[in-house]
């Protein structure tokens, strides 16, 4: 658990980030969380698991094997899901963040996770 | 709860259920009070489901109340069974009136997250409803199983909702 809690507060240190999350992925709810003020963790923590496991679903319907990651963007910033069947790594960033940056981190920590 | 409160409650009531049945894809679901007096409920098909399920939810909640107190854990927020298949969650809520609990069934199309998420709107939405805003009678002994089973009757009658 130490880890988990180490890689989270290890994401939220990048800059642009506002918030890094490692979420149970069946249950839509954080295990750790690393959020600044005004960040809905759980909120955001469901509807990631579920906007995963949907785009999960599409992905392997249409025959392309698993889901690596997620990225939305949006005008007031972007949200970055990865990682597997049992754990996502979630982080909320800033419009003007490193995103490509951010993604490699977020994937790396996923894989350390799984 | 009288007859005519239930009535105007459960009026009242079906649109936050509706809107909580759909936003968080739970596939049955239950309201009731701490009696497991039925005030609301959507995907049952058995009025003895119905009864069993508000039955065992206020023996829970009476349970897990008795079990927080002994265990100085205060209140308790929700409880959650996860399932092979489906999963149970079931949490008491606050309302100007009284305390209810809602049970809500549900399968892999929904996760603890997103019905703990909705939970918290839908119980916001629930005390706000007029027919919530003050004390209400309690039924007394003689009538309550008369008013469970009306209502129970009542709600199975209607038509089963999208």
């Amino acid at each position: 658990m130490s880890d988990v809690k180490q890689v989270t507060l290890e994401l939220s240190r990048i800059p642009g980030v506002r918030g890094a999350m490692v979420v149970d992925a069946q249950a839509g709810v954080p295990v750790t969380a690393e959020l600044a003020n005004g960040v809905p963790g759980p909120a955001i923590a469901a509807f990631a698991s579920a906007l995963f496991r949907r785009s999960g679903q599409a992905i392997r319907s249409a025959g392309y094997g698993a889901l690596g990651a997620v990225q939305l963007e949006a005008e007031a910033g972007d949200v970055v899901v990865t990682g597997n069947d049992m754990l996502l790594v979630v982080v909320v960033a800033e419009p003007d963040a490193q995103i490509g940056l951010i993604r490699m981190q977020a994937q790396n920590v996923a894989e350390e996770l799984a | 709860m009288k007859r005519a409160d239930v009535d105007q409650l459960r009026t009242q009531i079906q649109e936050p259920m509706r809107w909580f049945v759909r936003e968080a894809r739970v596939r049955t679901t239950l309201l009731v009070n701490r009696s497991g007096q039925v005030l609301a409920q959507h995907g049952f098909t058995s009025s003895y489901d119905v009864a069993n399920v508000a039955a065992l939810a206020a023996a829970t909640h009476s349970s897990a109340h008795a079990l927080a107190e002994l265990t100085g854990s205060g209140r308790w927020m929700h409880l959650h069974h996860a399932g092979h298949r489906r999963q149970l969650f079931l949490a008491p809520f606050d309302t100007p009136a009284e305390q209810l609990i809602l049970v809500a069934i549900f399968d892999d199309e929904s996760t603890l997250g997103l019905v703990q998420l909705f939970f918290d709107r839908f119980s916001a939405m629930v005390a706000e409803i007029p027919a919530l805003q003050a004390t209400l009678d309690r039924s007394d002994a003689d009538s309550f199983e008369a008013d469970l089973e009306a209502g129970i009757e009542r709600l199975l009658s209607e038509p089963p909702e999208g």
